[in-house]
């Protein structure tokens, strides 16, 4: 392929493969934000796209996972601002169960995250790169250019949103 | 871990997306050069200096030439003007020397008439 080979950096094969080895997590990070497959893997694929273009600057495989991380966060929050989809699963839409009761673990996570699609860009953000990702808050804070105070006080309050929705949705604790 | 963290961990797993995304990335990669070989072949040997300017370190570098360019331009012209209208004042002060100079001639040939006049008269009586 004449534009992986320009590039000077790798070849369409290596390339192929760091997309490989990147797209469930630039995939999960659309998905888990958009809420929609379709337009989370065009999103995917527009990031892979910019890789592409970015790879001369890129100097190792952390700072590719890093920058992915960044870019999919970045251009989700992009997404939903541009498409004023804000949220998208609105929390009006999500059924009242009728009994409430523990529900099995399939349906405790397919609620969850219809919430945490529902929840404000930026606590999107944070959530899916916590949970999803694992991250360290200071990871966070690195990846979304917010200090770190900031991504505590956010997580903790999007915690105590998902947890007052889940229980209201689910009914009983969460 | 709270129980909601733990839930979520368990909900946000990573999911694969559907198969044959990464043919489609490089699907779509394939196209974009082809388009963009294409552009180049369309606009001929000029294609190359354009395509330099897609990229935005380029891009960069060129409006910061243009901006020095034209700041540099503008100083250049001010000093200039500056320049010119020293020149113009220093003519002008050289001028008016050179009128007092005369000026002050004439008067002092008047002075040394009125002076030499009474000793001429004196010397016919």
């Amino acid at each position: 392929m004449p534009g992986v080979a320009e590039t000077g950096t790798v070849t369409a094969v290596e390339f192929t493969e760091i997309v490989r080895e990147h797209q469930a997590m630039v995939f999960s990070i659309a998905w888990h934000f958009l809420h929609d497959r379709a337009a989370a893997e065009e999103l995917a694929q527009d990031v892979f796209l910019r890789l592409y273009r970015s790879l001369g600057e890129l100097e190792s495989p952390e700072h590719v996972t890093h920058w992915l991380r960044r870019v999919a966060s970045n251009r989700c929050i992009d997404h939903c601002r541009r498409r004023r989809l804000t949220p998208r699963i609105g929390l009006d839409r999500i059924a009242e169960p009728s009994i409430p009761a523990v529900q099995p673990d399939p349906m405790l996570s397919r609620r969850l995250r219809q919430l945490v699609a529902s929840l404000p860009e930026k606590w999107r953000a944070l959530i899916v790169l916590k949970y999803q990702e694992d991250m360290e808050n200071e990871e966070i804070a690195r990846t979304l250019g917010m200090p770190v105070g900031t991504v505590k006080s956010q997580i903790s309050r999007a915690l105590d949103f998902l947890r007052e929705k889940a229980s209201r949705v689910m009914g009983g604790e969460v | 871990m709270s129980r909601i963290e733990d839930a979520l961990r368990k909900a946000l797993r990573r999911e694969e997306p559907p198969e044959g995304f990464a043919e489609r990335v490089m699907a779509r990669i394939q196209s974009r050069d082809r388009e963009a070989a294409g552009v180049r072949e369309a606009i001929g040997p000029w294609g190359g200096l354009l395509a330099a300017f897609r990229e935005p370190h380029l891009r960069w570098a060129a409006v910061c030439a243009a901006a020095a360019l034209l700041v540099g331009g503008l100083e250049y012209r001010s000093q200039r003007l500056e320049r010119a209208e020293g020149e113009r004042a220093s003519r002008q002060v050289m001028l008016a020397l050179r009128i007092t100079g005369s000026k002050l001639r004439l008067a002092q040939d008047h002075v040394r008439r009125i002076d030499y006049a009474p000793v001429e008269r004196k010397e016919r009586l």
